[in-house]
């Protein structure tokens, strides 16, 4: 018996034991799930607990430079349904999608579609109006619905359309940047998404004694360009208008930037786009397998109407370069602008270069052989220099690399890496390598601001929604390429190109423009050879402005004009120079005559209404306004009263033109035959349409080119026919 | 050991499980009352039922210490046919009620009983008797141990084709001790542990749906949509507890992400409510309740007592062990009920029974002879 129980009482202290061991083993692995895993385990606890909605934050406007909005975000509402609720709660799904679909305009099948899904969220549609939001809301309220969500989104308005599409950019749904300054600065114009946190119980079903959390979403900063609106609408206008006199097949740019700190002013590349429907069928395409997502539609915007030719497109920029060799040779004192140079044709390794009129300005200045565009002085004047010289200087121009503009997809030039004596003597005109457009204006705003490379820029600030300011881009200076002395000279040379020289087209009566011509055939253009068109070429045209003080730099450039004998000079020069003189006059600069510019003013005067005077009063009102007549009828009587007149009264006319008075009443009206003047100078043009009872208006200088009435044409006397009058001038 | 020596009842072990009954029932409500919110829209569904076990389950407790436990010797073989009777019946198609793919309970509607319930007290009550009848019979292995070890298989194979495994393994673990205690050699338990564990392998490969838990124990996270839910549920619940737990009442994880949080997994809900604190406070109660059980099979007057106490204690020791250790995902998961804790009727009132069962033998208590 005793020894019975000390044995039971040995093995129930075993058991005593073994029970103590074990607890104390779960306590340890209670306290190791609560300490050592906690952490992870609270947070994996915590998002099964929590729904969470997200609240987009409003996207920061884009400004101009005169806080013009170019970009703006307006507020929609997101629709969202959680499945799991619906289906715990047993709505009627089949109401509530036909329900849904009649309120937002959707499928009811893809609305019902989302509500079965076993998922705890899903995305019915976004973006809707606020008034549907409402509805939807309203709804939700009288059918006592739940699980059905309606939540702040933004969307973004573009209220300019096309205007700047390629600088401005545009988003994706989800708001997210994708091209332009949408894109580059879309950390700053992003803000914050707020949250909605709910606590759910396993089945998603809000609890309803749960906690509610709001995290206010915070909006995005704006962004203000350097661009102006006012500006790169007048460059806009200007292009397509450039576009459609020369059939341009390929595309086009400009490009305005203030030099002086390489502001972006204005930027554009046709074609474009509408910025609130960036997607949408460029004209030309079939529209009906247009989807605007799939890769090759994408693709091909992106090759079309997305493509930023500015900064994207490389081309051979031809004469226009030659302001950088001409920098280069006159930095090193190779030349002065009245040394005496020959365009003398000139054999390089075989090839011989000779000017676009052979050996006809043997003897010329520096200077003149600029404005005449020889190539040969500049070939002479990249050997004076050597390889080594004309190379660093055409790196420190930045030709080497992208110039950095805070645009996207800029691309890099193509250039002689291990140029030879062939490669720098076609370079030093501006043939066999090709840059893009927004490298050059770059090149020519250190030619005009006294000498320094600057990185040209689209934004100028960040700003919150207070109008602090919490980023500014001052202007980055890359390095000195020239003196202040050289870059004077080159400008004031330019200005003669302008005035004398290949330029003549752009010039502006009262302002003062330098600037380069430039035609080149891209090596591209054997590739694409269409039926019934001329030959692919580049023409473009850089200019500076005014040239005593430069503001302004602007290029120009056509891809494949499609007229028999393109030229820059012919084609772009006058384009550019209607654009200076648009943006100097809003930009306010007081126009200057010089004495040249006075010869070719024409004042234009408007018509005064003589009908009903006498023939004597008439020809006196006439004659104040500068205006000459001509009297239809037999009754060549002083006294006869004017019974019509043509023009009517108020219509504009250059001085000295014809008003033709009736002194009958016409039962039709005097007819005269449109005269063909083409190739005739502006005085013989307005001879022959005054012979004739017509008048003229006159666009241009130099010879006629076109009119804007056929010739041969029988219309009424004194009706205005405008002719385009351009020097014919050769790059 | 006359009635003259009749001492008050250990009043440790009376304290330890009213304080245990007492936090059960207030964890029974906090954690049912949305899921009673949400089934039935009445939160007080499954607490009311409860008080009345409860209420009921402390009658039995006060009808049991006052019964002499030295009756029950005399009434276990009776008490134990009884029991394995009824555990056949449950297993007749139509007759035992079916749930979740397993035949445990008679009864009608959702009055049922769990005859394997039962059976644990009664198996443990005969066992006690018939060892302290004979002693030293277990010295033999074939005329000793074998007898007893079919009785147990008996018992334990009706249930485990309910199938009832944790079941199963209480009886037989609970059985095993009392033999422990009885005197059997050491030996011959080293000779039986090989086929018991060759036994278990062969249970959990033969069912499909065992070895897929046995996957979910070792990776729950990975099966954490299906077989792994509960238990990775169940960790969430403890391990977002911390040491002070979320507050009375504060738990997230009784919004049904776990399924009957009333239930096996009660405990877990404790621990995220209360924390490591509230936690290692209930296990400390079992730990007492442990103790003085097997203090008073130490002190008891007599063998059967001696080894009544054992069992009774190892039962309810068991249980609250394995509970934990589901919960905590130290084992592969098997529903087993926390004792005092989890939400059921007959299970609290034999429970309650087998208390008062000891604490009618702690007032045998010889103490003389320590």
């Amino acid at each position: 018996m005793t020894n019975m129980n000390i044995k039971l009482k040995k093995r129930l202290l075993f058991i005593l034991g073994f029970f103590t061991f074990f607890t104390i083993c779960l306590i340890s692995r209670i306290a190791w799930i609560q300490f050592v895993n906690g952490q992870e385990y609270q947070q994996k606890a915590f998002e099964q607990q929590t729904s969470n909605r997200t609240i987009s934050p409003k996207r920061g406007t884009i400004y101009d430079r005169n806080m013009e909005p170019l970009a703006v975000s307006g507020s929609v509402e997101t629709i969202s349904c959680s499945p799991q609720v619906i289906k715990k709660l047993s709505l009627d799904v089949d109401k509530i999608s036909s329900d849904l679909s009649a309120i937002l305009s959707m499928d009811k099948e893809t609305i019902r579609k989302k509500l079965v899904k076993s998922s705890r969220y899903e995305l019915i549609k976004k973006k809707v109006d606020k008034d549907i939001g409402s509805k939807v809301r309203q709804w939700k309220k009288d059918n006592e619905i739940d699980g059905i969500y309606i939540d702040e989104d933004t969307k973004r308005f573009y209220p300019n359309s096309n205007l700047a599409a390629h600088v401005v950019g545009f988003t994706n749904v989800d708001n997210d940047g994708l091209d332009g300054v949408e894109k580059i600065m879309d950390k700053y114009l992003k803000g914050v998404p707020g949250k909605i946190l709910s606590e759910v119980d396993a089945s998603g079903v809000e609890l309803s004694m749960g906690q509610e959390q709001y995290i206010q979403p915070q909006d995005g900063n704006d962004v203000i360009l350097t661009i102006d609106e006012t500006i790169q609408y007048f460059a806009e206008k200007t292009l397509e208008k450039a576009i459609s006199d020369n059939n341009v097949i390929n595309g086009a740019t400009a490009i305005v930037m203030d030099p002086r700190n390489g502001e972006i002013l204005a930027l554009t590349s046709k074609p474009d786009f509408d910025l609130n429907n960036p997607r949408a069928a460029p004209s030309g395409v079939d529209k009906t397998a247009w989807t605007g997502t799939s890769t090759e539609d994408v693709q091909y915007l992106q090759k079309t109407v997305w493509r930023n030719k500015a900064v994207v497109d490389t081309y051979e920029p031809g004469s226009t370069f030659k302001p950088v060799t001409a920098s280069a040779g006159l930095e090193e004192g190779l030349v002065t602008p009245e040394t005496q140079v020959t365009d003398a044709t000139i054999k390089v390794g075989g090839w011989n270069i000779h000017c676009w009129k052979p050996n006809a300005h043997l003897h010329e200045t520096f200077r003149e052989g600029v404005y005449n565009s020889c190539n040969p002085v500049f070939v002479r004047l990249a050997q004076q220099l050597g390889i080594s010289k004309f190379y660093s200087y055409i790196k420190a121009f930045g030709f080497y690399q992208k110039t950095g503009i805070d645009l996207p997809g800029e691309a890099i030039s193509i250039i002689h890496t291990k140029p030879t004596e062939i490669d720098m003597c076609t370079a030093s005109f501006g043939q066999r390598f090709q840059i893009t457009p927004i490298q050059l204006i770059q090149a020519y705003g250190a030619i005009a601001n006294g000498g320094e490379l600057i990185t040209p820029h689209v934004v100028k600030e960040v700003i919150d929604s207070s109008g602090n300011v919490i980023k500014k881009y001052e202007p980055n200076v890359v390095r000195r390429v020239i003196s202040k002395q050289t870059s004077g000279t080159v400008v004031d040379i330019l200005r003669g190109v302008v005035d004398v020289g290949t330029g003549k087209n752009a010039r502006v009566p009262g302002y003062k423009i330098g600037g380069k011509t430039g035609t080149s055939e891209t090596v591209a253009s054997k590739d694409i050879v269409v039926q019934g068109k001329n030959k692919r070429y580049i023409v473009s045209f850089s200019a500076i402005a005014p040239t005593d003080n430069p503001s302004l730099c602007v290029l120009v450039v056509l891809d494949w004009p499609d007229v028999y004998s393109p030229g820059g000079g012919m084609l772009v020069a006058p384009v550019v120079g209607k654009l200076i003189d648009d943006i100097l006059t809003y930009q306010g600069v007081e126009k200057e005559y010089t004495d040249e510019d006075k010869k070719l003013l024409q004042k234009e005067v408007q018509v005064p209404d003589v009908k009903g005077k006498t023939v004597e009063e008439a020809i006196k009102i006439l004659k104040q306004n500068k205006l000459e007549y001509k009297i239809e009828g037999s009754n060549k009587d002083m006294k006869a009263v004017v019974q019509a007149q043509t023009p009517k009264s108020s219509a504009l006319l250059n001085e000295n033109s014809l008003v033709i008075l009736y002194t009958y009443k016409p039962e039709s009206e005097a007819k005269a035959t449109v005269p063909d003047v083409k190739n005739k100078s502006v005085y013989e043009a307005t001879q022959a349409f005054k012979a004739v009872g017509l008048n003229i208006r006159i666009n241009g200088t130099g010879t006629a080119v076109s009119q804007d009435k056929e010739a041969g044409k029988v219309i009424t006397k004194g009706t205005v026919v405008e002719v385009m009058f351009r020097n014919i001038v050769s790059d | 050991m006359k009635n003259k020596n009749k001492k008050p009842f250990d009043f440790w072990i009376f304290a330890a499980v009213i304080l245990l009954l007492s936090l059960g029932t207030i964890m029974v409500f906090s954690s049912s009352y949305y899921f009673s919110v949400k089934t039935v829209g009445n939160s007080f569904f499954l607490l009311i039922p409860q008080l009345e076990y409860m209420a009921l389950s402390i009658l039995v407790l006060i009808l049991t210490m006052n019964f002499d436990y030295r009756r029950w010797g005399k009434l276990s073989p009776l008490i134990l046919m009884i029991c394995i009777g009824l555990l056949i019946l449950v297993l007749i198609p139509g007759i035992g009620q079916k749930q979740n793919g397993a035949q445990r309970w008679l009864g009608v509607g959702s009055k049922t009983v769990q005859p394997s319930e039962m059976a644990k007290i009664a198996l443990i009550m005969f066992l006690s008797f018939s060892l302290s009848k004979r002693k030293d019979v277990l010295k033999s292995f074939t005329r000793g141990l074998v007898p007893y070890l079919l009785l147990i298989g008996f018992v334990a194979g009706l249930v485990v084709i309910e199938p009832h495994l944790s079941g199963t393994l209480i009886i037989v673990i609970t059985s095993c001790i009392i033999l422990f205690c009885a005197g059997a050699r050491i030996s011959h338990f080293v000779a039986m542990a090989v086929p018991a564990v060759a036994a278990v392998v062969v249970a959990i490969l033969a069912a499909p749906y065992r070895f897929d838990r046995v996957k979910a124990w070792l990776h729950p996270f990975d099966y954490a949509m299906d077989e792994g839910w509960q238990t990775v549920q169940s960790l969430l619940a403890i391990g977002s507890g911390g040491l002070f737990g979320r507050g009375l009442g504060q738990s997230m994880q009784k919004y049904l992400y776990i399924p009957e949080p009333y239930n096996d997994y009660i405990f877990a809900i404790l621990s995220e409510e209360l924390g490591f604190i509230g936690a290692m406070f209930v296990m400390l109660l079992f730990l007492v309740f442990i103790w003085r059980g097997i203090k008073v099979a130490m002190n008891a007057p007599d063998t059967f007592g001696s080894l009544l106490a054992t069992g009774i204690t190892s039962l309810i020791g068991i249980q609250f062990l394995f509970n934990v250790a589901v919960v905590t995902n130290s084992i592969p998961s098997t529903g087993i009920s926390l004792p005092f804790f989890s939400y059921g009727g007959t299970s609290l009132m034999l429970l309650m029974f087998g208390v008062g069962v000891l604490l009618n033998i702690s007032r045998y208590s010889n103490y003389e002879r320590l």
